[in-house]
């Protein structure tokens, strides 16, 4: 027997139309019996096609096309339907609903406040292995609306890390996420935005100003350095999570408002200047060979990011459950640091920790550890008293200062 | 660059060099810049144009006004060795500051310096044939400082 899938939602609004009959589509996994039907065409929707007939009451008195299938709705529980065989006998098919979202996510009441995620935005810069998977489990834990900003491709060397498969190969990450956050979260309000942050600053401040919680997913510096001038601009909460060499470890740092900001991290010691993680050749210097760049290029295992996705994913609903009753308003107190590390190997940076099975009272592998970071009372981006370094560590004296007799060339 | 951060360079700027050695240009618009001269120790001098669309956030890109040569009177091409980007437009592009080191605090001031570094390595190269690179190297272990 033929397994029909039906959104309840689409069942309801059919019903409450004055429409006797409309044409929708089926979508069926061939071999499988299992299909999908719809009072309009899906997009980017998968499986063999064909017409689905949507009756109110009771079936068409001739039935003369095989292949189709036949929808009776008598009301929103009262839903059968009818497969058409090859000698026009019909079939009925066993109807499963998929649940409304009230529905989709009441296990997770007294978890996560499902109400107030509803109406939260999330803004997520950068759709790489990071950004994907945390708009996925955003869109599971019932967030409402999303601002995806990423003007890459899906490309092959992104495949073993992302949540896109090959079927998205080639798509915008905008379009291919949009589909998997709406595969969760069937009313979600997406919005795309397939550009290069740092040079829409209008867009920008308006979408971050529209944002409940910004999470930059990017992989550089320059895009967090932009970030935080908007958000320093509107007092906006966000989440800046990336891997280090080979994904050897990982870092996330939350800049709340009056706090530190990625600035001042930047500038700390806890910081230390991690070297990024390089995942594509855009990322390097334009003169590295064909050669340098394959030893340059260093992923690390979709399993060595998980761990910093999933602390993002936590910190963000806490930031947006915040001041709200809910399962996890513990973690509001006992998650307050600024910055959160991880080592996944003991490698380069984290070479000196303790071995897992030895550590002790030391730093070790598979662990969080927070700090607090201080805000810097000079920091050129949140303070207002701002110095900036004029290079006095150079050794200037092999420059000698004759200015005399400078003539700008203006004809260039 | 927001106008807290221009008045701060400009006073910086203001302090550290005369004023008839560098102009701002086209501020407000895509292709703002600073002009600053720089005078070598071996007297040459050159005109540099550091980009400002994306400063503070990212290394400014820096073009001197004028084509750079090699030793074979050739423009710059793109070279890790000489460390730039190559020679278009009738202007080269040097590679002065290292991405992953980069800070929104780092002044105008002192990507100048650098740059005045990296012109007198340019000259010693012309002179000796020894590598930008290695030159630079060179500073940074006699400094201990991160110049690229």
């Amino acid at each position: 027997m033929k397994c029909i899938y039906i959104d309840k939602d689409e069942v309801l609004a059919y019903l409450n139309s004055k429409d006797r009959h409309i044409e929708g589509r089926s979508y069926e996994w061939e071999g499988e019996d299992v299909v999908h039907i719809h009072t309009a065409a899906q997009p980017h929707a998968f499986g063999c096609v064909a017409p689905a007939h949507w009756h109110k009451s009771s079936l068409p008195t001739k039935i003369s096309t095989p292949g189709q299938y036949h929808i009776i709705i008598t009301s929103d529980t009262e839903v059968k339907a009818y497969y058409v065989k090859d000698d026009l006998r019909l079939e009925e098919c066993d109807v499963n609903f998929i649940p409304s979202r009230e529905e989709m996510y009441s296990r997770s009441k007294g978890i996560l406040e499902v109400d107030i995620l509803s109406n939260k935005r999330v803004m997520i810069i950068g759709l790489g292995s990071f950004g994907s998977q945390i708009a996925i489990e955003l869109a599971k834990a019932g967030v409402g609306e999303f601002a995806l900003f990423d003007f890459d491709r899906v490309e092959l060397h992104n495949l073993a890390r992302h949540t896109c498969t090959i079927k998205d190969l080639g798509r915008l990450k905008t379009n291919a996420i949009k589909d998997a956050v709406i595969g969760k979260n069937k009313i979600a309000k997406v919005d795309l935005f397939p550009i290069n942050i740092t040079i829409h600053e209008d867009l920008m401040d308006e979408q971050v100003e529209k944002a409940d919680l910004i999470i930059c997913a990017t992989d550089n510096n320059a895009s967090r350095f932009y970030l935080t001038q908007c958000l320093l601009k509107h007092n906006k909460v966000a989440l800046f999570g990336r891997a280090v060499t080979r994904a050897e470890g990982g870092d996330v740092f939350r800049y709340r408002p009056g706090g530190p900001c990625y600035n001042c991290l930047v500038g700390s010691r806890a910081h230390a200047m991690a070297t990024e993680e390089i995942t594509n050749r855009s990322q390097l210097p334009a003169y590295v060979s064909e050669e340098d760049a394959h030893a340059m290029i260093q992923v690390g295992l979709s399993s060595d990011i998980e761990p910093v996705c999933n602390l993002m994913v936590k910190l963000a609903l806490v930031e947006l459950s915040r001041g709200k009753k809910s399962g996890i308003e513990s973690l509001e107190t006992e998650l307050d640091y600024d910055y959160y590390i991880w080592a996944n190997r003991r490698e380069r940076r984290h070479a000196v920790w303790a071995p897992f099975n030895n550590a002790k009272n030391q730093p070790t592998i598979l662990k969080w550890y927070g700090a607090r970071i201080s805000k810097d009372e000079n920091c050129p981006s949140c303070s207002a008293h701002a110095i900036l370094d004029l290079g006095e560590e150079l050794n200037t004296s092999p420059l000698e200062n004759n200015y005399e007799g400078i003539v700008l060339d203006t004809e260039y | 660059m927001d106008k807290a951060r221009f008045e701060l360079e400009k006073a910086v700027l203001g302090k550290k060099l005369p004023s008839n050695m560098y102009m701002f240009k086209e501020m407000g618009t895509p292709n703002a810049h600073l002009l600053i001269g720089a005078r070598t120790n071996a007297k040459n001098v050159y005109t540099l144009q550091i980009m400002l669309n994306d400063f503070p956030s990212s290394v400014p890109m820096v073009y001197t006004t004028k084509p750079l040569k090699d030793r074979s009177g050739r423009n710059l091409k793109v070279s890790h060795e000489l460390h730039n980007y190559g020679t278009a437009d009738g202007k080269t592009c040097i590679c002065h500051y290292p991405d992953e080191s980069w800070s929104p605090r780092v002044s105008l001031y002192k990507v100048y310096i650098k740059c005045r570094l990296w012109l007198e390595c340019y000259e010693i190269y012309l002179r000796t044939g020894q590598s930008i690179d290695t030159l630079i190297n060179e500073i940074n272990r006699q400094g201990g400082t991160s110049t690229h």
